[in-house]
């Protein structure tokens, strides 16, 4: 059986993956797609643990479905705006979207 | 029948009628004058039948009356049960309130004819009989209270009536403010008593202090306290300086209010509960004595200078109200209310009488009076009633009613008390008759007013001949054949006691001395200012001092006033220094300052850019992981 150390340190290179792409990427759409990758990395996370601690139990599991629930929806919305601001604006870079300010 | 169980009745008459004149006043004809004098008739009729019903259930002794009562508030284990008592305290009262009450009231139809708030003047005076009547008919301390700010709220609105004058508006505000002084110690004083008795039931209360429930110092401390609301409504020493300041008011206000009824619910308040004043320290009747009598010779001073024709009366009702000050503080209630009962009469009979004078002269200044017996005979007749009742002449009701205070005085003070109330009916004899040789006597001084003076018309004469002819003759109540014959037990001292039925006595010592006293006084009044007042012009300048001093009421509203412009106003200021600048501008104006600041420094952190924003949560995620790290370790 592989440890569950393998698991962690996946997730954790996973997540900090996706917390590098958030800071560093200035596309919107990459953005959102680095916040996929944190998502997954904390499945990957519910799903070792509940394989490990409580194999009979689902918990773990049902957190990651929901997860991927919620991300789709997610992803769904955030990706109607990103379109919306693209239409409107001719660019995707966040860094050019600075209205809501003081 | 119609009887005492109808108390509740008596003031609920006056008050429709100022709810009546409130709303509709406007659209009655004559603006609603009838209603309210209808109403005062009417309780006095009401007043009349409940009295027949209080004689026919004398024997039970001196609470005989009735009380009936509803529950007013009632939570948890507190509950105030709210009442009234008719008996022969309130019976002699009511007397005064609701028959002179009713003369006042017709003679104001006349008086204040074609002021432009004649019909507010009947609302306002209404609502006064109704307070009065409460406070007179009140079983327990807390409805009394409220009565008794009620006729000083009505004091206040009839004093300022002509309020467009700055002195009336000030006078108000003074009576107002002074009495309010006195009513917070009487306000302290109930609730002390109802603290250790659990109610405000007067009889209750006596009952509890009989037992023993107060102790001595508790009591005595709750009585003088009480004995403060007093002094300010009764305008003892030394919160008397509003009642002559009050002469702004209408003349029949002066007469009804600061003459007849709301100064002596003063005397009536201590009289109704002088079996705590009994059982509390000698002190508290002292004190009562004390200040009653400082009243009366500073008062008879006063009034021997004074110019205004209704100040000096006004002053002799202080002097007056001191006397039956001093009737309490011996104990002798029977006289203080037979006083107070007489009082009312010949003092209402000498404010109509003077305004009758006023009403034809436009002049109340004495020095621009003069010789108006001849003009106005009935009314100066009258007036003479009523000063000769005031000084006290053998058989005026003045007479009997002082003579008994003197012998109850006599009775329970040492000597010099006794010598100084006797010195003070010489006074009062000198500055009454004063007053009555000014107005009416000598050559006018003012000619145009004197050419326009005219006898005052029938609606104002009658009234005032009544009083005088009561004034002749309410003083023979002190005699057991007079009372049998009216269908009381006997004299008042049968009727109205404190413990025992008192016989009333004139030995011929104090009468003898009470006459001679009273002659002299006359007398030298004649010597002094008869004709062209020579001999008192020549002692005003020979003792210039004393004059000055008197002319100056001892300077008291002199020493009041420096004492507000120096002391109250000074702590005034700083306390408004403090509310400014510590409350206000730091602690107030200060909490929003420092919200607006930092909002505005702090608004910078809204960049608007989104890896900003993803910087802060990383960062804050880290910092919040580093803590739990820390914390587990």
């Amino acid at each position: 059986m592989i440890p569950i150390q393998h698991f962690l340190v996946l997730g954790a290179i996973l997540f900090a993956l996706g917390v590098y792409g958030v800071l560093a990427r200035r596309s919107a759409v990459l953005i959102l797609m680095s916040v996929e990758l944190m998502l997954q990395a904390v499945s990957i996370n519910f799903v070792a643990f509940a394989a490990y601690l409580a194999p009979q139990e689902f918990r773990g599991l049902i957190f990651a479905i929901f997860v991927i629930t919620v991300a789709a929806a997610e992803v769904g919305l955030a990706l109607a705006i990103v379109l919306r601001l693209f239409r409107n604006r001719a660019t995707a870079n966040v860094d050019e979207v600075d209205t809501l300010r003081w | 029948m119609v009887g005492m169980e109808h108390a509740w009745l008596l003031p609920t008459l006056p008050f429709g009628a100022f709810v009546l004149l409130l709303l509709l006043g406007p659209y009655l004809p004559r603006r609603g004058d009838w209603l309210a004098v209808g109403a005062v008739a009417a309780s006095f009729v009401l007043y009349a039948f409940m009295l027949a019903d209080l004689l026919g259930a004398l024997d039970e002794g001196p609470f005989a009356g009735v009380a009936s009562g509803i529950d007013w508030l009632r939570f948890g284990t507190f509950h105030v049960t709210l009442g009234f008592l008719f008996d022969q305290l309130s019976a002699v009262m009511l007397a005064v309130v609701t028959f002179v009450g009713t003369l006042i009231f017709l003679y104001s139809t006349g008086y204040m004819k074609g002021d432009p708030r004649y019909g507010w003047f009947f609302a306002a005076m209404s609502l006064f009989v109704a307070s009065m009547a409460t406070l007179v008919l009140a079983d327990n301390l807390l409805l009394l209270y409220a009565a008794w700010e009620g006729v000083g709220f009505c004091s206040f609105l009839l004093i300022g009536f002509w309020h467009e004058r700055r002195s009336a508006a000030e006078a108000a505000k003074k009576a107002f403010i002074t009495t309010r002084i006195g009513d917070v110690g009487f306000l302290i004083g109930i609730v002390l008593l109802w603290r250790e008795a659990g109610t405000f039931n007067l009889k209750e209360i006596f009952e509890f202090a009989e037992a023993g429930g107060y102790s001595r110092e508790y009591l005595t401390l709750a009585v003088l306290l009480l004995f403060a609301g007093a002094v300010g409504k009764s305008a003892q020493f030394p919160l008397h300086v509003w009642l002559p300041d009050a002469m702004e008011g209408p003349t029949p206000v002066s007469a009804l209010i600061h003459a007849a009824t709301m100064v002596v619910a003063g005397v009536y308040l201590v009289a109704r509960t002088m079996p705590l004043f009994d059982l509390a320290d000698p002190v508290a009747l002292h004190v009562v004595t004390a200040l009653g009598l400082t009243t009366v010779l500073m008062s008879a001073t006063i009034g021997l200078v004074a110019t205004d024709i209704k100040r000096v009366v006004a002053y002799s009702t202080l002097n007056s109200l001191g006397l039956m000050m001093v009737a309490l503080g011996s104990r002798d209630v029977t006289a203080a209310m037979f006083y107070l009962f007489v009082h009312g009469f010949f003092k209402a009979l000498l404010f109509m009488a003077a305004g009758n004078v006023i009403h034809a002269t436009d002049r109340q200044e004495v020095t621009q009076l003069g010789g108006l017996a001849a003009k106005m005979p009935q009314t100066a007749a009258a007036f003479g009633v009523g000063v000769l009742s005031m000084a006290a002449l053998i058989p005026f009701s003045g007479f009997w009613a002082k003579d008994a205070i003197l012998h109850g005085v006599s009775e329970h003070q040492n000597a010099a008390v006794t010598a100084l109330v006797a010195f003070s009916a010489f006074l009062t004899a000198v500055y009454m008759a004063r007053l009555y040789i000014l107005t009416f006597t000598g050559r006018p001084r003012d000619h145009h007013a004197y050419e326009h003076a005219h006898e005052a018309p029938p609606v104002m004469l009658l009234p005032v001949l009544a009083l005088a002819a009561i004034s002749v003759v309410a003083g023979f109540w002190a005699f057991d054949g007079v009372g049998e014959a009216l269908g009381f037990p006997g004299s008042i001292g049968k009727f109205v006691f404190f413990e025992e039925p008192v016989e009333l006595k004139f030995p011929s010592a104090i009468a003898v001395a009470s006459i001679v006293s009273v002659v002299a006084g006359l007398a030298v009044a004649g010597w002094a200012w008869w004709g062209e007042a020579r001999p008192a012009q020549l002692l005003a300048q020979r003792f210039r001092p004393v004059y000055q001093l008197l002319w100056h009421k001892y300077y008291i509203d002199e020493a009041y006033q420096w004492v507000i412009d120096r002391i109250v106003l000074a702590l005034g200021r700083a306390i408004a220094w403090f509310d400014r600048v510590v409350v206000n501008d730091t602690g107030v104006d200060g909490t929003a300052g420092l919200a607006a600041f930092s909002g505005f420094e702090l608004k910078f952190l809204q960049t608007g850019r989104l890896p900003n924003y993803a910087l802060a949560i990383a960062a804050g995620a880290l910092v919040a992981a580093a803590v739990v790290l820390a914390v587990r370790v």
